[in-house]
């Protein structure tokens, strides 16, 4: 299944390489990617991945990288209904 | 140091360590990171010389496990930091503070392939909580205040800071970084509610407690917690110590070697309370058939915890110390209490084996009868590891060191290294095998160096016993690569180190040998032979359900 998602990432020189890796190791594929720079301090990062797993198996990894300063779902899927999940 | 003076970088790095309470660094020195060893000669700081860059961040991890500080460890660019690597892995896996400083090449050569150049950065990303490299001397103290701050809070873990040798001859105004105000995590009052309501309406509650407590600093509010409710619990291999043994209901380690009664009744079980714990594939078994009939509440600092391999009823994020008061009344369940003692029973370890040779079981039994109140235990990795969980007990979770999630052989000795220069006065005991043993034993000149009282209890079988057992279980006995025979002479090897010792293969000397272990004025190492016919039991075959556990063949 397709997931898109919307990251504000801090300007760091590993910043791409610190998502890539969690996004390849927690077992999702990237089929689409655009990155722009808001400005000196921050990059937005749009992601189309693809995977059967849930995508907050994802985000919630890519939401706790302390240079990721947004992770926004754009398509959410079942498991966002447990209490406080 | 006075504010706006001007230092060298290295001069700052040590500055921060000294803001922080460091009072120990473990490293190994070289060609990148020799202006920070020249600026810790004749510091405050102390640095303690380990022999391979490995056995300095096990000695981090050791010093963080043992005391709950901040471990920090130096290695030099290239080899030595990638020979750190194992350890910062291993510090990631178990949720382990470590803030570790590597020199790097001048910035005016990385990427030029400059002699023992290692893009260390690329390296750290997948076995760090976090990693900078400094880019200008402006970003250096505040990116070590930010090292340790991320280390120590949240879910702790391993940070490192890589810096290029310009930064760390380079000349600064030393300044106390603004430090960010830590923000307490909102309690989500529904979720609590929901919690509840599941506790007050469960029979068969079960408590299932992971290392998570003991890092968040939560143990009482853990007993507090079984106090007041009475529901029966179980511990992972990190949380022993969390729960004290003789607590009613409390049924040890559950898992791939837990006690049989720990596994039965969380299978059994209609709530299963995780608190501080992540499912681990080596207590939950088959994931599917794990606790097929429980509800989950799961408790834990960590959001990406919820729901990562199974999903709970009810998710609780945030501080243990905060969310354990909230929950829980006096239940009651009187006839599943009455259920979990009869299972207790059942199930108890037996230490009446007969024979002359010693059982190791028994002899771990005994140490952990002996030793005093202030004691640590660490371990290697293998049968003598699952021995140390099944039959010491520890009085918190501080006082047992074991390679949980990485499972690293060579750990143990390094690890009490550490822990023996955060808690002096205790005593520190290592037990190890004859293969992890071999893995890091050049730290016996660390031992030496230092004339640390480390104790060692080295059980000899001959064999890389773990993987020998399931050779012989799942293998169809081929023994491939897994006889230690060939072993050095331990006692000998020992005594080039000064370190006293012994050998005993009789049961009869196991008593008087770990009197003559604990009493001795330093450092000792006691060899112990035993029979490589002895496995680790019960066991969860792979792919197996828990409740599928298969006990001793041959007794």
């Amino acid at each position: 299944m397709i997931h898109h998602l919307a990251l504000t990432l801090e300007q760091r020189p590993e910043v791409l390489e610190r998502v890539l890796r969690v996004v390849r190791h927690r077992g999702f594929r990237i089929c689409n990617m655009n990155m722009t720079e808001q400005d000196d301090k921050f990059l937005q990062l749009n992601m189309a991945v693809d995977s059967d797993k849930a995508v907050e198996l994802l985000s919630r990894q890519l939401d706790k990288l302390l240079d990721v300063t947004q992770c926004v779902v754009t398509t959410p899927s079942a498991m966002s209904q447990t209490v406080n999940g | 140091m006075e504010q706006g003076q001007t230092i060298s970088g290295s001069q700052a790095v040590i500055e921060v360590l000294a803001a922080h309470g460091v009072d120990t660094v473990f490293g190994y020195p070289g060609g990148a990171i020799m202006p920070i060893y020249d600026a810790i000669y004749g510091s405050s700081v102390k640095h303690l010389l380990c022999r391979h860059e490995q056995g300095a961040a096990f000695a981090a991890v050791g010093y963080a496990r043992a005391s709950g500080k901040v471990g920090v460890c130096f290695a030099t660019s290239g080899p030595g930091a990638t020979n750190l690597i194992t350890g910062l892995a291993d510090a990631m896996m178990d949720s382990i503070p470590v803030v570790a400083i590597t020199g790097q090449v001048s910035s005016a050569v990385i990427g030029t392939d400059a002699f023992q150049e290692m893009d260390v950065l690329g390296l750290s990303l997948s076995c760090t909580k976090h990693s900078f490299m400094v880019g200008s001397l402006d970003e250096l103290i505040p990116t070590l205040y930010r090292a340790f701050e991320i280390a120590a809070s949240g879910r702790p873990g391993p940070v490192l800071v890589d810096i290029p040798k310009d930064i760390q001859v380079g000349q600064l105004e030393y300044k106390t970084p603004l430090q960010a105000v830590a923000v307490e995590m909102a309690i989500d009052s529904d979720a609590v509610a929901a919690a509840n309501t599941l506790i007050r309406n469960a029979k068969q509650p079960m408590l299932y407690a992971g290392g998570g407590v003991g890092m968040a600093g939560a143990v009482s509010e853990l007993r507090d917690f079984i106090a007041r409710t009475g529901m029966p619990s179980v511990c992972t291999l990190k949380a022993l110590g969390a729960v004290e043994p003789t607590t009613a209901g409390y049924l040890g380690m559950l898992g791939m070697h837990g006690n049989q009664a720990a596994n039965h009744a969380v299978q059994e079980c209609d709530l299963l309370l995780v608190v501080g714990a992540r499912f681990d594939d080596r207590v939950t078994g088959k994931l599917n058939t794990f606790a097929p009939n429980a509800k989950v509440i799961h408790l834990d600092i960590d959001a990406a915890e919820q729901g990562k391999l199974r999903q709970p009823e009810v998710a609780l994020t945030g501080e243990l110390q905060q969310l354990l008061p909230q929950l829980g009344q006096m239940l009651d369940i009187a006839p599943w209490q009455q259920h979990v003692a009869e299972l207790a029973e059942q199930y108890a370890w037996r230490y009446d084996r007969p024979g002359e040779l010693i059982y190791a079981p028994r002899m771990l039994k005994q140490l952990a009868d002996k030793l005093p109140n202030d004691s640590v235990v660490s371990c290697d990795v293998g049968q003598h590891q699952m021995w140390v969980a099944q039959h010491m007990w520890f009085r918190k979770p501080e006082d047992h060191l074991s390679s949980a999630g990485f499972g690293t052989m060579g750990f143990g000795l390094p690890a009490a290294i550490g822990a023996q220069i955060s808690r002096p006065e205790a005593t520190v005991v290592t037990v190890s095998g004859d293969g992890s043993f071999m893995m890091n034993v050049q730290e016996l000149t660390t031992i030496k160096r230092r004339k640390l009282p480390v104790k060692i209890l080295l059980i000899d079988n001959q064999r890389l016993g773990m993987v020998k057992q399931w050779q012989q279980l799942f293998f169809d006995e081929r023994y491939s690569e897994t006889n230690l025979s060939d072993n050095p002479d331990f006692v000998t090897l020992a005594s080039a180190f000064d370190i006293p010792g012994r050998t005993i293969t009789q049961s009869a000397e196991v008593e008087g040998a770990l009197d003559e272990m604990l009493n001795a004025p330093g450092a000792y190492l006691l060899h112990v032979r035993i029979d490589e016919a002895f496995n680790v039991w019960p066991l969860v075959p792979p792919g197996a359900a828990n409740s599928d556990m298969i006990e001793d063949l041959e007794a």
